[in-house]
């Protein structure tokens, strides 16, 4: 990417007040500036769950995780961040108003692809809604009750169950399933809860 | 309750535009706080420090309200 249209772009992230769009914004300019250099970024945690969701629960921080086997070397991602003006590192920069934090690798046990947005200067990668649900409705109950996993979880269903974010409800229970989470029920009930509430068809009410 | 979406779906396979993207956004909020109604962005974290830093005391920018989506 040319360094002019770095500069414009980051300009308009910096200037961006809509914290959602500017995660995204800023995604799409790393996604697309490592991708030059081979690696592939995925926006996990809270940031994916408000891309997919617009929940109001991220906070201003972006956390990234990369998809491909190898990241990149330290000094190069201080290279990348430095164009953008980023302050710290080697994992987390201060950047265009907000923190980005870059996790390692990606932590996925569903089949289904990366959801994927094309942003404004390159594509997002999005953790899969799968897995994101699943692991919500485990953090909601373990170690302890927790209200706002739970709320996010239930963001997440709901959207999905109107179809306005495709989910793979067969994978969710087999990720369910796994010995990494084993919470088939919760993940069941919590989907036929939001079902019932809202009266839409829930994909687990004949189970 | 008729929730069939009226927006583009965010699909498993290949990708939405950016536009779609934004198009669908009121609509997914309206749906998110159907069910958790509110800001329920966390209180506090371990990031409390830097974030509140830079947000003047809060922990990320104002949510755009929903009608303004």
């Amino acid at each position: 990417m040319e360094s002019q249209k770095i500069q414009s772009a980051l300009a308009d992230i910096t200037a961006e007040q809509d914290p959602t769009i500017k995660s995204l914004k800023l995604a799409s300019l790393c996604s697309a500036l490592w991708a030059e250099r081979g690696v592939e970024l995925v926006v996990v945690g809270g940031s994916a769950i408000e891309i997919l969701t617009e929940g109001a629960y991220a906070s201003g921080d972006l956390d990234m995780c990369h998809a491909t086997h190898a990241s990149l070397p330290v000094r190069e991602r201080q290279e990348i961040m430095g164009m953008l003006g980023g302050k710290g590192g080697p994992r987390n920069w201060q950047v265009a108003g907000m923190y980005l934090d870059l996790l390692g690798p990606v932590e996925s046990f569903a089949r289904t692809p990366f959801r994927s947005v094309q942003g404004p200067y390159g594509t997002v990668k999005v953790m899969k809604a799968e897995d994101l649900l699943v692991e919500r409705v485990l953090v909601s109950v373990y170690p302890g009750e927790n209200a706002t996993a739970r709320k996010c979880a239930r963001e997440l269903a709901v959207v999905a169950l109107s179809g306005a974010l495709q989910m793979n409800w067969n994978e969710v229970l087999r990720v369910a399933n796994l010995p990494e989470y084993r919470n088939v029920n919760e993940c069941k009930a919590l989907v036929n809860e939001v079902s019932n509430e809202l009266k839409i068809e829930s994909p687990y009410h004949s189970d | 309750m008729n929730l069939k979406s009226k927006v583009p779906t965010i699909p498993i396979e290949g990708s939405i535009s950016y536009e779609d993207w934004l198009k669908g956004r009121r609509y997914r909020r309206e749906l998110s706080k159907l069910v958790a109604p509110g800001v329920i962005r966390r209180k506090t974290s371990s990031s409390d420090r830097r974030l509140k830093k830079q947000f003047n005391g809060e922990r990320g920018l104002p949510f755009t309200p929903t009608e303004k989506l």
